[in-house]
């Protein structure tokens, strides 16, 4: 009967510490944002990474946002502190997913994703109001706005 | 959104063109939809007559919101 009063208070005694190790653990891992959390992030003072091409940084970027392109991230990311949280962000997700796989095996502790990208922005961009090159082969004689709908 | 969408087609005729797809039946759409990392539907993309995108939208929206991003496309 001892033994068993004892069983329980040893298990009490790992549910308690296990939760408040996990309430007092620092948050790590991915966080996927939206826009305004961006926003937040770099009031903040967190690292705003801006993975496009520099011909689509100089479009128009969110403020504060740094640029280094997809192309030549894990070597600038390796210089980084690894230990400071950064945010990451493209036109559509599509890069900053490569961006944030890599900043995960690279062993960054925190990394806050604009995983629907600039193009779901809807802040004021830093040096222009255009977030990416549309995929179209063709003059356009107006601006255009593209439904993609279906029916269910 | 479709009653929406067709009047801000009416009003905005001349000024902004409306390129519609049914990304089911559309390839061409699908195609499209995938080249602008559209993942969801309803997706509306706005993009200026230079051919830069002007911004997005993902999922349902209101009128007001539409036509803040039409008139800001140049």
């Amino acid at each position: 009967m001892k033994n068993a009063k004892i069983a329980v208070w040893v298990v009490v005694a790992i549910v308690v510490v296990g939760l408040g190790a996990l309430v007092l653990a620092p948050q790590s891992g991915v966080e996927n944002v939206d826009g305004a959390r961006m926003d937040e992030l770099a009031a903040e003072g967190v690292r705003i990474v801006d993975v496009r091409t520099a011909g689509e940084f100089e479009m128009g970027h969110v403020a504060g946002a740094e640029n280094v392109p997809i192309s030549g991230f894990e070597g600038a990311a390796g210089t980084w502190d690894k230990a400071q949280p950064l945010a990451v962000y493209c036109a559509t997700g599509e890069r900053s997913i490569t961006a944030v796989q890599l900043l995960q095996s690279m062993g960054f502790e925190k990394v806050y994703h604009f995983n629907e990208g600039l193009v779901a922005y809807a802040g004021e961009l830093e040096g222009g109001q255009a977030v990416a090159q549309a995929p179209i082969d063709e003059t356009l004689e107006t601006p255009v706005l593209y439904e993609f709908y279906t029916d269910w | 959104m479709a009653p929406i969408v067709d009047g801000l087609k009416t009003e905005y005729e001349g000024t902004v063109e409306f390129r519609l797809y049914d990304v089911e039946k559309d390839p061409e759409g699908s195609a499209l939809a995938t080249e602008f990392g559209a993942q969801y539907v309803p997706t509306f993309v706005f993009v200026n007559s230079d051919g830069s995108v002007a911004g997005q939208i993902v999922g349902e929206s209101t009128e007001e919101v539409m036509r803040a991003k039409l008139d800001a496309l140049n």
